[in-house]
C-alpha cells in the first residue's frame, strides 16, 4: 500500500493544475508539450496517493513514453510553423474564453453544492487494490469482451493511422 | 481521505482543457487539450475507485488509456496530412467545407 500524505496531495495538485494551464500559456509547443509532461507526471504521483500504482506506471509509459514521443516527432516536423499562427490575428477566442470561464464557476457552484451530499465512504479497502495481480484478474475475468474489443479498435486505428497518414496518390 | 480535493483538481484540469480547446488555433496544442480532458476524467474514474474500494474504475482508466494513445495515433495522421495540404496548423483555416 502506498502511503498517503496529505500535503502531497496538494503539492501534486497545484503542480497539476497550473502545469496544465501553462499547456496553454506556453508560446511554442515544445514547451507546451514539456508542460504537458509535468501534467502528467505529477498525475502519476496522484495516482500513487489514491493506491494505483499499476495505473500510475502505465500512465508514465503509454503516456509519458509513447504518446509524448509521437507528438516530439510530430512538432519536429512542423518546427516553425506556429510563427504563421502568431502572425495571423485570432477570429472568435475572446468570447469563448469569457464564455467557458463563466461556466467553469457554474459548474464549480453546482459541484461543491453537490459534494455536501456525498456519502462518506464506508470501504475496506482490499488488501492488493490497484496491484497488478487484482487488476489483472479484473481484466482477464470480468472485462474479457471489452478488453478484446479494444484489442480491435486498436488495430482499426493503427490501420487507419497508416492510410491516413500516407501521401493521398 | 477527502476525495473532494480530487473532483476539484480533476474539474479544474477539465476545464483547463476545454478552455484549450474552445480558444487556440495551433492544431497541436488543440491535441494537447483533449489529452488534458481525457485525463482528467481518468483521474475521477481513480479517484472513485478507491473511494468505494472497487477495481472497476481501474479497468475503466485502462481502456481510457487504450483509447487515447489510438486517438493519437490518428490524430497526429489527420495534423501530418492538414499540413501537407496547407503549410499551416492553424485550425481556423481550414474552413472549406464550411464556405
Amino acid at each position: 500500500m502506498a502511503m498517503t500524505v496529505p500535503w502531497a496531495q496538494w503539492f501534486l495538485g497545484f503542480l497539476l493544475v497550473f502545469s496544465s494551464i501553462g499547456v496553454l500559456l506556453a508560446r511554442k509547443p515544445v514547451h507546451a508539450s514539456l508542460s504537458f509532461l509535468l501534467t502528467l507526471m505529477s498525475l502519476a504521483g496522484l495516482y500513487l496517493q489514491l493506491d494505483a500504482q499499476f495505473i500510475a506506471v502505465m500512465q508514465v509509459l503509454v503516456y509519458a513514453g509513447a504518446i509524448l514521443v509521437i507528438f516530439m516527432f510530430v512538432i519536429i516536423l512542423f518546427q516553425d510553423a506556429y510563427h504563421k499562427i502568431d502572425l495571423l490575428e485570432s477570429q472568435s477566442s475572446r468570447p469563448l474564453l469569457i464564455f467557458s470561464v463563466v461556466s467553469f464557476l457554474f459548474t464549480l457552484g453546482l459541484l461543491g453544492n453537490a459534494l455536501r451530499y456525498l456519502t462518506p465512504s464506508q470501504r475496506t479497502v482490499p488488501k492488493d487494490f490497484g496491484m497488478v495481480e487484482s487488476l489483472g484478474k479484473a481484466l482477464y475475468v470480468d472485462f474479457f469482451f471489452p478488453f478484446e474489443a479494444v484489442i480491435l479498435l486498436f488495430l482499426v486505428a493503427l490501420i487507419g493511422a497508416l492510410y491516413i497518414a500516407k501521401r493521398g496518390d | 481521505m477527502d476525495i473532494s480535493l480530487m473532483i476539484f483538481i480533476s474539474m479544474a484540469m477539465f476545464a483547463v482543457g476545454v478552455i484549450g480547446v474552445l480558444t487556440k488555433r495551433n492544431a497541436l496544442i488543440f491535441f494537447l487539450s483533449i489529452e488534458l480532458m481525457l485525463n482528467a476524467a481518468n483521474l475521477l474514474f481513480v479517484t472513485f475507485a478507491y473511494h468505494w474500494g472497487n477495481m472497476t474504475g481501474l479497468v475503466w482508466v485502462f481502456f481510457v488509456l487504450v483509447v487515447a494513445a489510438a486517438e493519437a495515433a490518428v490524430g497526429l495522421a489527420l495534423i501530418i496530412n492538414l499540413f501537407r495540404s496547407k503549410q499551416v496548423v492553424d485550425v481556423d483555416q481550414y474552413n472549406e467545407l464550411r464556405e
